[in-house]
């Protein structure tokens, strides 16, 4: 093993997250080496057409994700299983190489509401002790919307995100979501074109005394300049946006909104093809003293650093952790430990809405973001009482695409295969809506992380092993929330209306959505908590962990807008109190 | 000049020569005019149409050196949008605008069908590009250009630049002249009908040296 030389701050992951930290404190002066597991990989040549748009190379084969011959996720849905290795990503995507799984998002950008973070308060308050099931263990984040709200303003201002503000300053705004928390201020730019679909919603919707409003969008409605000086374009409406790359420099993906402004700074040195085995820590396991990396070719380094980032996605956050002895492995069976708990998802469904030949809907011209959706049923903006769970969906017309292979609604009771499917495909494709259910995934007492005692990956280190499936009060959930699509699909006017709520197992062989949260989680109790409100770890000070790992439970909402303002919060901690001061922020 | 909307067959002599003289204002001689006098393959008898072979030849070929463009074979959709974004003032042309505006909705549309419906033989050009424009112009036409941020033109405008019905014209084969003055017309925001700003933030990304490149590559495609 080679001992490399010292450098002030290591970056595990280079994504959204890594490139903003990196940035931040390479332009304050730090010497930040960032290690990326996966290839170096740009707008030109990397991602242009008709190369990226080969649907079955990137959406079927997923060649953008992370490599699951070398290092997969075990899973199973119960403690009493054995778990066995996910072989082929379906049912989430995460993303390897330089600039992460945002290089393949939709660009759905929203922020979470006041309440969902400060979500186990709020819930007693409102709905009593005894409302919730004791086995589902919600909490507070330690940080409030507030502390967070000028930190999502400035995300929202680094990708450029196209939407309509519904309250800026306690100001309702016409148009824009009635529910959403004070902004300061409107988005960067107007929100993306309405599709004929979004516009059958929001009539529907209105009608049904709801308040539609449109998705807020980072492929862009228009050119826009960032505040790092980056020119982003107009998105074209392609159809080729979750999966896929963006030719256009019109979706906000690292490659677009910051990586070249980091990879001018000389003070910032960029490895790709670098897996990191560990963070490396003294004889006290109280100070991180840098990683143990291997490179494309074999080869094991030492990078000695002062401070350890580790800002990968979700899932490997929480195995970086579990694999350099960071924090106390969470056991559910007595409830003690941290790292591992609270894993949540996304409980995601949809009513499915057919209508006559008359109406087109050319699900082909697609953006990844261009919806109609309503926040009337996502977190608690209704009233729970009598209903039994808690947690909410927003409700819309958001179609990213329509695509060959992968799109082709059929009514219920369509044969699966054969003469009458290939009709029922022809007879739908063009005249079929899907309403999305977007639900909150609450944390539940037997739902976590932990190493898999079995199998490892190619390096030879465990693999991290899943044990999840729907908390009753989820299904709950989804059963109330899709009946409320199906409804406005009838009022959008469709023949026929096919509701399918989420119901367990949750299974890993159908795609539902790659928002994979919680295992490190922030809180103001280390008992509770992996790292602080800061996102510093409570047991290793010079180690921050950033990523909607960090989420104690998952809200409504897609979790980047709200993991992009927790980074600018924590960035801003580091700049101004860690860097300054090295040491805990908070004490235990 | 043109005042009705609908105009006699047969192209009238003031029409013509409005044409003419509205070319030679725009950009360069106006010596191909004459050959529009004869009625071409395209029009019917009995049927109202303006002159546009005047400038755009019998059969869609375009004047390369006056910069009008080639539009046979260019998508009817393309060409119908094209005459109301003149008529409206979205795309400046004082020649075009005054014929567009001419023209009823009917109009434009018959005329776009039949534009889009001829096959004219390409034009050779009057001087290919050289080595580096062509290979300038096939990079940027393939590939893009990470520092300008500007994607590959077959990216919309379809494998060669043959044009994506329902999106993008074609561009292949197209005169170098016409390729070089609608960047610039984007660049200058003088044309501004192009979706989401699509083609002006292209162009104002690109020096006049990539413009010459981008024109030579495709007007050389055959």
């Amino acid at each position: 093993m080679q001992r490399l030389k010292e450098v002030d701050v290591v970056v595990l992951g280079i994504g959204m997250v890594g490139s903003m930290v990196a940035k931040e404190l390479a332009a304050a002066g730090y010497k930040v080496v960032g290690l990326e597991r996966g290839e170096a990989r740009f707008t030109v040549p990397e991602f242009q057409s008709p190369a990226i748009h080969d649907e079955l190379r990137f959406a079927v084969r997923k060649a953008l994700m992370q490599d699951n011959t070398r290092e997969p996720v075990t899973f199973r849905n119960h403690a009493s299983q054995v778990a066995l290795p996910i072989r082929r990503w379906e049912s989430f995507l995460p993303g390897t190489g330089l600039g992460g799984s945002m290089v393949h998002w939709n660009g759905q950008t929203y922020r979470f509401q006041a309440n969902d973070f400060q979500l186990a308060t709020r819930t007693r308050e409102r709905y009593g002790r005894s409302f919730l099931d004791p086995d589902l263990t919600i909490q507070d984040w330690g940080v409030t919307y507030e502390d967070l709200e000028p930190h999502f303003d400035r995300f929202e201002y680094l990708l450029g995100t196209s939407g309509k503000a519904g309250n800026i300053k306690g100001q309702r705004q016409p148009g824009g979501d009635p529910h959403e928390s004070p902004r300061s201020r409107d988005y960067p730019t107007p929100p993306q074109k309405e599709l004929f679909q979004g516009a059958l919603f929001r009539k529907a919707a209105s009608s049904l005394g709801y308040n539609p409003f449109p998705q807020p969008s980072s492929n862009l409605s228009r050119p826009y300049t960032n505040p790092e000086g980056m020119k982003l374009n107009a998105c074209v409406f392609c159809g080729f946006c979750e999966r896929f790359a963006c030719e256009h420099f019109a979706k906000s993906t690292p490659q677009t909104v910051i990586l070249p402004v980091l990879l001018a700074n000389p003070n910032f040195e960029l490895r790709t093809g670098c897996q990191v085995q560990r963070i490396n820590l003294d004889s006290a396991k109280k100070h991180a003293t840098g990683v143990t990396y291997i490179d494309a070719v074999g080869r094991e380094f030492e990078q000695p650093a002062s401070l350890v980032i580790t800002s990968m996605f979700a899932l490997n956050n929480v195995r970086m952790l579990l694999l350099s002895g960071i924090g106390t492995p969470y056991d559910p069976v007595s409830g003690r430990g941290v790292v591992g708990r609270n894993y949540t998802y996304q409980t995601v469904s949809s009513a499915e809405a057919y209508f006559d030949q008359d109406v087109i809907v050319n699900p082909f011209m697609a953006s990844g973001a261009s919806g109609t959706v309503i926040n009337d049923f996502a977190g608690d903006n209704f009233d729970h009482g009598g209903l039994g769970f808690i947690g909410g969906a927003y409700i819309g017309a958001v179609n990213s695409h329509g695509r060959p292979i992968l799109y082709h609604p059929v009514p219920p009771n369509t044969p699966a295969w054969g003469k009458r499917w290939k009709q029922a495909v022809i007879k739908h494709y063009n005249h079929t809506v899907i309403i999305g259910v977007h639900g909150s995934s609450i944390a539940h007492r037997g739902n976590y992380l932990d190493l898999d005692p079995t199998y490892r990956d190619a390096w030879g280190q465990p693999l991290l092993r899943m044990t999840f499936d729907f908390p009753q009060n989820d299904v709950k959930m989804s059963a109330y929330l899709t009946a409320k699509a199906a409804e406005i699909g009838k009022a959008m006017g469709a023949k026929e209306v096919a509701g399918s709520p989420r119901e367990g197992p949750y299974t890993t062989q159908q795609y539902q959505s790659t928002h994979n949260t919680g295992g490190t989680v922030m809180g103001d109790n280390p008992k509770t908590s992996v790292v602080n409100r800061y996102s510093q770890s409570w047991d290793v000070s010079n180690v921050f962990v950033i990523g909607a790992s960090n989420y104690p439970q998952n809200a409504s909402w897609n979790p980047t807008g709200t993991l992009g303002a927790l980074t600018y919060w924590t960035i801003d901690a580091l700049k101004n109190k860690y860097l300054k001061n090295p040491g805990r922020l908070v004490s235990a | 000049m043109i005042a009705g909307s609908r105009l006699p067959l047969g192209a009238p002599k003031d029409v013509l020569l409005a044409c003419a003289l509205a070319c030679a204002l725009v950009s360069a001689p106006a010596a191909a005019a004459p050959a529009a006098a004869a009625p071409s393959a395209a029009s019917k008898p009995g049927e109202a149409i303006p002159p546009c072979e005047a400038c755009h030849g019998a059969h869609g070929e375009g004047m390369a050196a006056a910069h009008v463009p080639r539009i046979a074979g260019q998508s009817a959709e393309y060409l119908k949008k094209q005459l109301d974004d003149y008529a409206e003032g979205t795309r400046d042309n004082p020649v075009m605008r005054n014929f567009a505006k001419a023209l009823s909705d009917q109009q434009r549309r018959t005329l776009a069908a039949r534009y889009a419906a001829m096959r004219a033989t390409p034009r050779p050009q009057a001087t290919a590009p050289n080595a580096v424009q062509q290979a300038r112009g096939h990079q940027l036409a393939y590939q893009g250009d990470e520092q300008r941020r500007v994607a590959a033109c077959n990216s919309c405008h379809g494998p060669d630049g043959v044009g994506v019905l329902h999106a993008a014209p074609y561009l292949a084969g197209q005169s170098a002249d016409y390729l070089t003055s609608a960047l610039k017309s984007f660049q200058q925001d003088t044309r501004r009908n192009d979706a989401g700003e699509s083609m002006r933030s292209v162009a104002k990304q690109l020096d006049d040296a990539d413009i010459a490149a981008i024109s030579g590559y495709f007007s050389s495609i055959q």
